[in-house]
């Protein structure tokens, strides 16, 4: 299992178009993808719009990502590179 | 029925609600082709409107079901939809919101139409909330 803190940079935080394109990314990993609020307890699932909208993370909020499975490290350099590239919907 | 066909949903309202709930969850997840919505007017002709419901009913239907999602139970579009429901077959799901919409779009090719009309009512009831208590400020 690996973890990762990354804090949301786009103007309209992890809005719903943002974790759909989180989502279909996410979906093409085998690995068990969880997100959470940092240093909240309640874990929700990287693989569900739903989910990931119930986090409410507006801009500027740092989430905790957990990946565990075979292919981890190329999943969390994929989640990474998407919030980092602010889910490529800003310049 | 082939393996990975989905369960098809309706989306019946007053006025345009329905269809600016399927645009908004496109701009969310993209195409939709399973899903598609009925405007009642006010005024319109209630056996009309009833042939309406049953066409797009026909028009979504894929071999699994179909789940008609409506604004609000008791309401004509409520109401007009009532009769088509049959058990395993034709689901109707009251006071649909945008995450239920999401839910139908999002689907998992296994689910049964039973199984998804469940998660469809949890989803769309979970994401009520009161924004002060779920960030505890």
């Amino acid at each position: 299992m690996i973890r990762k803190t990354l804090r949301i940079k786009s103007e309209l935080g992890l809005h719903a178009r943002a974790a759909a394109k989180l989502v279909k990314l996410t979906s093409q990993f085998e690995s068990d993808i969880k997100l959470s609020r940092l240093n909240v307890e309640e874990q929700v699932d990287a693989k569900s719009i739903l989910g990931i909208l119930l986090m409410a993370a507006a801009k500027g909020t740092e989430i905790e990502v957990m990946i565990d499975g075979k292919d981890e490290e190329m999943a969390m350099e994929a989640v990474v590179g998407l919030v980092n590239d602010r889910f490529g919907e800003e310049q | 029925m082939t393996e990975d066909s989905l369960v098809g949903a309706l989306v019946v309202t007053h006025g345009q609600l329905g269809q600016e709930l399927v645009s908004a969850a496109q701009a969310i997840v993209g195409e939709i082709s399973y899903i598609a919505a009925v405007s009642i007017g006010w005024n319109d002709d209630v056996n009309e409107s009833k042939k309406k419901i049953e066409q797009a009913v026909a028009e979504v239907d894929q071999g699994k079901g179909v789940i008609i999602l409506t604004d609000m139970f008791g309401g004509t579009p409520s109401n007009l939809s009532l009769p088509l429901l049959k058990r395993n077959e034709l689901e109707i799901v009251t006071g649909v919101n945008l995450p239920m919409v999401i839910k139908v779009a999002n689907q998992s090719s296994t689910d049964s139409l039973s199984e998804l009309v469940t998660k469809v009512k949890k989803q769309g009831q979970s994401h009520i909330s009161i924004a002060s208590e779920l960030l505890g400020e």
